[in-house]
């Protein structure tokens, strides 16, 4: 989830965040294919990435394309979006939790550690989605075209990088990572219309800490946020371990500003 | 006398004895407010309160209106979702006290809520009753609010008493609850009704509310080896997550939900495995045996109209719609200080059988429902009735 922000931030410099929305959808386009329809939970995950970069797309293409360059508009833009796609799924799915049953079941113990296979799974899954997301941006044209984008638009332009259709791309990619977020963890948790809310703003800090529009640098800010969470539960309260998460925010920020892996 | 004359005698005679009538009773409209959180994870007890009070209302309005003194009173019902969120709670309550003029709140949820909607109905001398569960929210400089269903205050109790004299292998327990007013409530009264029976706590734990990953809090309260697991204070989406997750970890032990009004929908949540085996004392299963047969009905046709089984919050606003319209008529008017004046001497007949209004003892003032306790399992996915025992408040009276 958190990579896709970064994608749609170093792309369209755009602060998206209605982006657990699309996290939210992809839970609940999960749970009508797999546990509504019967569908192969796998091809489920393929179907909520397709619709939810599919909606991505949309969404560049009617809200965030007229809104280039426009940042704080953009910011603006994208809460009013998170509220209407918000009260659009409560009209939609209703208010209360809904199920995903599991489609894998069962523990694995790793030298003394337990891990429900549901969990191996999304692991699995997630690396193997930072590997490709890698591969595409790194040796695929049209990848290298987006980071020609991010890094400077203008040159990118003048090398005949249609920048609106890399634009559309990238932010149904990053939409994409989001919906597949949300598939994976459909069975994990719970999906409802407000799924979305707490997971984006620790998208947020890992983003921050990792250093805006890194996508090495998401990777190494989830992982550190996580280890934080995890081990600092172990010794505070739950509210404790919140504050904690912005401390380690604010830390970083002050020793470097750009975030850890984050360019000037 | 002429047979014209005598006819005029009868007809004026006939007038004098059958006078004008009774004026008709004047068709009135009394607004009822209701909070609640409608949307986000408590959502649950929102939809749930609403339902109930949803249900009597349009009992009392097919039936013709609620007869009160002289007057028929339709009932307008108007409902706030206040995302169980203190702040959001004061502004619809503002709303109904000041926009829409209501003088009864019946239905409101989640502790912080009811305390941030108190200082508006108190002062201003509208009643106020709630399901919340916080000590707090019922108190002598609080005569206008009630609470309409059992708290952990009446509940803890009765019901680790029921697992020590049951289940004696179970010694060691660990609480955990939502970090806000209800959840520090429910786990202090836990807490205190297991150290009175010398249980052990191995761990009185809180997590934030929205939280979908208890992995971190699970391992640091499993490593304590618990015998049972209370998921005390927990929504239905958040206990049946603990649960399931606990299951994951490896946890085999009892399972207990002090406050869990519904286990329909924990079983929903974390599957029929995890949810296997918990007890539940508050909940009502109201297709029971264990039940009168005012509350099957109530649950068939709720069940028929929502295509979901009522939980004990669906009751028990039901519940208080009834006691308080009753008062009303008993009182003769609407006026909130002569119906405060029935509600607090007088027996209620309602769904959960004869009911009465006590607490003093542990709240200073008689402003808790009292009514006999269920303790329910969930076995292969149903829920089973194990038990029925009164509140110790409910035997003094």
């Amino acid at each position: 989830m958190a990579l896709g922000l970064t994608l749609i931030f170093s792309i369209l410099d755009i602060i998206n965040f209605a982006h657990g929305e699309f996290y939210m959808l992809g839970g609940f386009v999960t749970y009508y294919a797999f546990a509504v329809f019967g569908v192969n939970y796998f091809l489920t995950l393929v179907l909520a990435v397709l619709v939810v970069g599919g909606a991505g797309v949309l969404a560049e293409r009617v809200v965030f394309r007229h809104l280039r360059g426009k940042t704080l508009n953009a910011f603006i833009v994208s809460l009013g979006l998170l509220w209407v796609l918000q009260a659009s799924a409560q009209l939609s799915f209703g208010v209360l939790d809904k199920s995903v049953p599991s489609a894998v079941s069962g523990i694995v113990r790793v030298f003394g550690l337990v891990i429900s296979r549901e969990r191996l799974v999304v692991i699995v899954t997630a690396s193997a989605l930072i590997t490709a997301l890698y591969l595409f941006l790194k040796f695929a044209r049209t990848g290298q075209a987006m980071r020609a984008v991010a890094q400077d638009p203008d040159a990118a332009a003048l090398q005949g990088v249609n920048i609106e259709a890399v634009s559309a791309l990238g932010f149904g990619v990053g939409c994409a990572l989001a919906g597949a977020a949300g598939a994976l963890l459909a069975p994990v948790f719970a999906v409802s219309p407000t799924m979305g809310a707490l997971p984006v703003v620790k998208a947020f800090i890992i983003i921050i800490v990792g250093g805006m529009g890194s996508l090495p640098g998401a990777v190494l800010g989830g992982l550190l946020l996580g280890a934080v969470e995890g081990i600092g539960t172990l010794f505070m309260t739950s509210a404790a371990v919140n504050m904690l998460g912005f401390l380690v925010v604010i830390a970083i920020l002050l020793v470097r500003p750009r975030g850890l892996l984050g360019v000037a | 006398m002429t047979p014209r004359r005598s006819l005029a005698i009868l007809i004026v005679l006939a007038f004098a004895v059958a006078g004008p009538g009774p004026a008709p009773a004047a068709e009135k409209t009394l607004t009822i407010g209701l909070l609640g959180p409608l949307s986000g994870g408590a959502a649950s007890y929102g939809v749930e309160l609403q339902r109930g009070a949803e249900m009597r209302t349009d009992e009392i309005n097919k039936a013709g209106g609620l007869k009160v003194g002289g007057d028929v009173y339709k009932i307008k019902l108007v409902a706030y979702d206040h995302k169980a969120q203190a702040a959001e709670a004061a502004t619809a309550t503002n709303k109904l006290v000041f926009q829409d003029k209501v003088k009864y709140i019946i239905g409101n949820a989640v502790g912080a809520t009811c305390n941030a909607a108190q200082t508006i109905t108190e002062p201003n001398k509208v009643m106020f009753s709630f399901v919340c569960w916080g000590t707090a929210n019922l108190a002598p400089e609080k005569p206008y609010s009630f609470r309409s269903m059992l708290s952990q205050w009446e509940l803890a109790e009765p019901f680790y008493r029921w697992v020590k004299e049951n289940h004696p292998k179970v010694k060691r327990v660990a609480v955990i609850s939502p970090n806000d007013t209800s959840g520090k409530d429910t786990n202090t009264a836990v807490v205190k009704a297991l150290k009175g029976l010398a249980f052990e706590v191995t761990a009185d734990e809180y997590y934030e509310r929205g939280t979908k990953d208890f992995y971190p809090v699970l391992t640091k309260l499993l490593a304590q080896k618990p015998d049972m697991i209370d998921v005390a204070a927990a929504p239905a989406g958040e206990a049946g997550l603990i649960l399931k997750q606990a299951m994951e970890l490896g946890f085999k032990g009892a399972k207990g939900w002090t406050a869990g009004t519904n286990p329909f929908t924990i079983i929903g949540v974390a599957g029929r495995e995890a949810a296997e085996g918990v007890w539940s004392p508050a909940n009502i299963n109201v297709k029971s045996e264990h039940v009168n047969s005012a509350v099957r009905k109530f649950g068939e046709a709720y069940e028929k109209r929502y295509g979901e089984v009522p939980g004990v919050i669906a009751v028990a606003n039901f519940a208080a719609f009834d006691v308080f319209t009753q008062a009303m008529q008993r009182a003769g008017s609407v006026e909130t200080d002569r119906v405060l004046e029935v509600l607090t001497k007088e027996r209620f007949e309602t769904v959960w059988g004869p009911l009465v209004i006590g607490g003093k003892e542990t709240y200073g003032i008689d402003r808790q429902f009292l009514y006999p306790l269920v303790i329910s399992e969930v076995r292969e996915g149903k829920i089973v009735d194990i038990t029925q025992v009164l509140p110790a408040a409910l035997k003094k009276k």
